[in-house]
């Protein structure tokens, strides 16, 4: 990696007590050092590895050279398109009840993670599992009644990668991984650069991004959902895509709306400098389709990626149609939206329009996102 | 130990100062002996209880030293010669009591207390003189120059407590208490005690006329006549006396094991026939005539004791009384700078310090003697930091202690008390200890933390005590927090053994000090009867200990108890075998590399493991584990690897 690595001081300093965490669980997991806990990333003791360290390394909040990830990933320098290197964008669905119940839209995700495992395509996967307190944790399926268990999205940040730190180093599983934009921004870093003393980054087979406006602090967030609701009545959280400007809290029988501006307040800060909508690093990127309720929008990016799509496709395990022009271009919109605002963000922080902080972008890109 | 009870008299045994005490106190014709543990201190009580049934006496490790105090003279009421020991720490708690007693009297059984200091606080908390108490009460003191005089004293402070109907102490320290040396026996008494708690009855009701401390202004006159009859005694005891010249150079004025250091110097420095050495057993109140008659013998005067200059400043007191036109002599010691005022001495301080006033050269050593002997003396040991014992559960309690306090994030705050568990105060308990003071001390300071809620305090605070200074101190500390609300958690580190001292019984143990079994006291169940709410974990579960402790934090609301119950690994490992193989794959050990950085020798520090430098591994040091298995789960590689022994 090109930027020279300041161990867990440096990750304190930068990150951490910057307020920049995304509570990925790149850092944990695996150092004894440092320890995620009830949304904080913790410093158990002093580490003296101050020139070399993975923690700080992996951080997708340290420098990242977008160029060198991209070329890593998908062969071809960094993409100036709004939503990252494409190689299909459509919408689909679940073609399976049982997943369509419990998914947060269309059940893409657990379907295609419920073939891939069926198919011995991987061997298990790391997902977000809300336990019945509603808080939400890193958990390795490995049953698709595993996976189904995981369907529906938690709104707070979850530290999945903490998960695959814990897998110990001779363990050759074949993986896949459903993960935050950021966190697939990590799982990029450690392709391009593998961690040494963990189980290989390259059991890691498929990597499905989710869209991601902002996640919320599972610390303060938790807190005023404890206060206004009885979490154990909770079946479901929707955020349902503009222009409702809303937070739905569905139990058994109700629905408890907050006007997305009350919740904003619980955002993660770091949230505000990630240019990344829609998981640009990921094989497949999936999100919600404005207007058209159950289905998900999909971003077939890999070669891997099209190949499960396709997969999925032939065996009628996804009903699959064309993304409306005019709900691509709002995407692109969207998305282009969050590049310009966290640029400004970051610039704003830096003092120096030069300095992007932790984002390796050509000169020349940045100043066309914000034009 | 040795045969303290051995009926020989006219013969030599060889003892340490403590069972010279308690032959002592044999031979006085003694029938109870209380006592609480603390070293120098500890085998006075421990050798009686070991033929306590043999003898016939009754001999007990109480609670604490006020509760040893009080029944030994409870005992002594009913007629029973009775003797209560305790380290200097133990005179403090007992002092209220002491205070009162000087002034309601003893019974007929005399009364002796044993306070043996620590000087250096070579195993304390701190370093005190408890001779000045002596003055402060107006009981008698004696302090014993060698360790026939220890035994000698004992068996006469008894006669003189019976006699005068007061508290009589006698004061040791620590190379006398625990030095040994050849002790001539006397004879030992042979005669049934009955024990009789005498009443005034009479058809009237009366007040008692003794063993109370009112009117006080009475009794404490009668104090003070006390104390005019032991001086008087005091002038002509053989427990004083000088040694030297009739003219001296200089008048080296001591006491207790300085005697003996004072008598080294004169040697080395051959100087017996220019200095003389007036050594006092009999210290307060001070012999003045005796010592007057012997501050004429030279114009120059050094003090020469440990820790405190009590001798010197009582002497000094004396100025007021010399003759109108004596030449007053120069008086040198710790006021002089000439003798230190803290930590022991040794015979070479006592040689600079003569040398100095003498204006001699004469050099006791190499100037770099003390690291040459230090450098050989370490060649014959490994070395070895303070910590704690491989396998020790209070190094697997602080573990989770400190990532508990990590993981929650409130920037807890740990006070400490005394024991092995002090060790904690550094790497042994990775530094997570904040304060430390007297036994039970730290429950106290964190009931005040405890109740900082209006100022905004929102630190969790976790006060540790062991299980022994639970029964100890720590119990109405306890029942304040639980009764005025205060916020912390009380971590009972229960080894079941006072482990410092050479694992005393305890109410917790269900076992007495003559060996008999007894009721249990169960921590859990008396804190549980206080209203607390009361966890007990195995600290050998690091990830369970923990997560009890966070949530006991997170919940907040009053004082808790979170008992970590594994016996002390001294004990099991007398009685048993390791319950694990231990030994590092080096394959998966990743040394210093980053996902490590050596966390188990470089900062879980149990000394069962070594960092072998050449190959960049860790390995078990087979003579040292105790295979206990805690660090398997400290690992962060899974290279410690356990299997059943
Ligand atoms: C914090 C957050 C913010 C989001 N913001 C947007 C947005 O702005 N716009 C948009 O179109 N879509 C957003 N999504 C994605 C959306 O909620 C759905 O997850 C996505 O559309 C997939 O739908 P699905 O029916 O295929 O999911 P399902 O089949 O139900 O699968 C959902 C998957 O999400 C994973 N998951 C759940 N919670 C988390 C979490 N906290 N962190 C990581 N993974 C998790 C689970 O492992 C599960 O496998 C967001 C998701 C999250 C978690
Ligand atoms: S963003 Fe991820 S890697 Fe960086 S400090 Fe936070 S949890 Fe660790
Ligand atoms: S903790 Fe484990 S990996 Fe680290 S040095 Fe010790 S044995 Fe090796």
């Amino acid at each position: 990696m090109a930027a020279e690595s300041k161990g867990c001081k440096g990750l304190f300093d930068e990150v951490i007590d910057a307020g920049l965490c995304t509570l990925c669980g790149a850092c944990t997991g695996r150092c004894p050092y440092l320890a995620y806990y009830q949304g904080r990333i913790a410093l158990l003791d002093n580490c003296t590895r101050i020139d070399e360290a993975q923690c700080y390394d992996y951080c997708p909040r340290t420098h990242i050279d977008m160029n060198a990830i991209s070329q890593k990933i998908f062969g071809v320098q960094y993409s100036d398109g709004e939503i990252g290197n494409t190689k299909e964008v459509l919408i689909a669905r679940s073609t399976d009840a049982n997943i369509t119940e419990k998914a947060q839209y269309g059940g893409v995700v657990t379907t295609l993670l419920s073939l891939a495992l069926d198919e011995g395509f991987i061997e298990g996967a790391i997902l977000t599992k809300t336990s019945d307190g509603k808080t939400p944790s890193p958990f390795l399926a490995q049953a698709v009644n595993d996976i189904l268990q995981c369907a529906g999205s938690s709104y707070m940040a979850c530290p999945v990668l903490e998960r695959y730190n814990q897998i110990p180093e001779d363990n050759s599983d074949k993986l896949g991984i459903v993960a935050m934009p950021c966190q697939v921004l990590a799982v990029a870093k450690m392709k391009a650069n593998p961690p040494a003393n963990r189980a290989s980054i390259d059991n890691i087979r498929l990597v499905i991004g989710l869209f991601c406006t902002w996640a919320l602090s599972p610390q303060n967030f938790y807190q005023f959902l404890k206060e206004n609701l009885d979490l154990s009545e909770v079946k479901k959280f929707d955020i349902p895509p503009p222009p409702a400007n809303r937070f739905d809290i569905f139990t058994a029988s109700s629905k408890t709306s907050f006007p997305l501006e009350k919740i904003r307040k619980f955002t993660m800060p770091t949230c505000a400098y990630c240019l990344d909508m829609t998981s640009e690093f990921a094989d497949i990127s999936v999100g919600s389709v404005e207007d058209i309720e159950g289905w998900n929008t999909v971003i077939v990016r890999t070669k891997i990626g099209a190949e499960l799509m396709e997969m999925a496709k032939k065996k009628g395990k996804l009903q699959i149609d064309k993304l409306p022009s005019a709900s691509l271009a709002h995407l692109k919109e969207a998305s282009l939206l969050k590049k310009k605002r966290a640029l400004n963000e970051i610039i704003k922080r830096s003092g120096d329009r030069n300095n992007l902080i932790y984002v390796g972008l050509s000169t020349k890109l940045a100043e066309k996102i914000l034009e | 130990m040795a045969n303290i009870e051995i009926d020989a008299p006219g013969t030599s045994q060889l003892f340490i100062g403590n069972e010279a005490i308690a032959r002592g106190a044999l031979e006085a014709g003694i029938g109870f002996a209380a006592a609480y543990p603390g070293t120098p201190s500890s085998e006075i009580l421990g050798s009686l209880a070991q033929i306590a049934k043999k003898m016939n006496i009754y001999a007990e490790w109480s609670i604490n030293e006020k509760v040893a105090m009080e029944a030994a003279a409870g005992a002594s009421y009913a007629g029973i010669r009775s003797l209560a020991a305790m380290k200097q720490n133990g005179i403090n708690v007992v002092s209220d009591f002491l205070a009162n007693l000087v002034m309601s009297g003893t019974g007929k059984g005399g009364l002796v207390l044993v306070s043996c200091d620590d000087p250096s606080a070579i195993s304390s908390s701190n370093e005190q003189d408890t001779r000045p108490i002596a003055k402060w009460l107006d009981i008698p003191l004696v302090e014993p120059g060698d360790f026939q005089e220890a035994k000698d004293m004992t068996k006469w402070l008894f006669d003189l407590a019976e006699e005068l109907g007061t508290l009589c102490m006698l004061r040791s320290v620590t190379r006398i208490a625990h030095a040994r040396g050849n002790v001539k026996l006397g004879e030992l008494p042979n005669k049934q005690q009955k024990a009789y708690f005498e009443q005034i009855h009479d058809l009237k009701n009366v007040m008692p006329t003794r063993y109370i401390p009112i009117p006080s202004p009475v009794r404490h006159l009668f104090l003070h006549a006390k104390m005019d009859k032991a001086l008087e005694k005091f002038e002509s005891s053989l427990f004083n006396r000088y040694i030297g010249p009739d003219r001296a150079d200089l008048l080296i004025i001591t006491c207790g094991s300085c005697w003996l250091y004072s008598q080294d110097a004169i040697e080395a420095l051959k100087l017996r026939d220019r200095v003389g050495i007036l050594k006092l057993g009999t210290l307060w109140p001070l012999p003045e005539k005796f010592v007057m008659e012997h501050l004429n013998k030279s114009d120059k005067v050094l003090f020469v004791e440990e820790i405190d200059p009590f001798l010197e400043r009582s002497v000094m007191e004396l100025g007021g009384s010399f003759p109108p036109k004596a030449i007053r002599p120069t008086f040198y010691g710790k006021r002089s700078g000439h003798i230190n005022a803290y930590g022991e001495l040794n015979p070479d301080m006592v040689i600079k310090a003569v040398s100095t006033i003498l204006g001699l050269t004469y050099k006791a050593r190499d100037a770099d003697y003390g690291k040459k002997a230090e450098a050989v003396a370490k060649s014959n040991v490994p070395e070895r930091s303070m910590t704690f014992c491989a396998g020790c559960p209070h190094r697997a309690t602080f573990w989770s202690i400190k990532n508990a306090l990590k993981l929650d994030g409130h920037d807890g705050v740990v006070t400490g008390d005394i024991g092995c568990y002090s060790m904690a105060l550094g790497p042994a308990g990775f530094f997570q200890v904040r304060t430390m003071h007297c036994m039970g001390a730290g429950v106290g300071v964190a009931n005040g933390l405890g109740k900082l809620g209006q100022f905004g305090f929102n630190q969790p605070v976790l006060a540790v005590v062991g299980d022994s200074t639970f029964y100890h101190a720590t119990i109405p500390a306890l029942i304040n927090g639980i009764y005025n609300q205060s916020n912390f958690i009380l971590i009972i580190l229960d080894n079941s053994a006072t482990a410092m001292t050479g694992f005393q019984p305890h109410p917790g143990t269900g076992m007495t000090a003559m060996g008999e079994p007894t009721k249990v006291i169960s921590m859990e169940a008396l804190c549980r009867s206080l209203g607390a709410r009361v966890e007990v974990c195995d600290p050998f579960d690091l990830n369970n200990t923990t997560a009890i402790l966070l949530e006991m934090m997170a919940e907040g609301g009053g004082a808790k108890v979170a008992i970590m119950r594994r016996q002390c690994e001294l004990v099991r490992a007398k009685k048993e075998k390791p319950p694990y193989k231990v030994r590092v794959d080096a394959e998966r050990c990743i040394g210093e590399a980053c996902g490590c950085d050596r966390l188990c020798t470089r900062i879980f520090l149990c000394p069962g493991l070594i960092w072998d430098k050449k190959t960049g591994k860790s390995k078990v040091d087979e003579v040292i584990c105790n295979g206990c298995g805690v660090c398997v789960d400290v690992c962060p590689q899974g290279a410690i690897i356990k299997e059943a022994a």
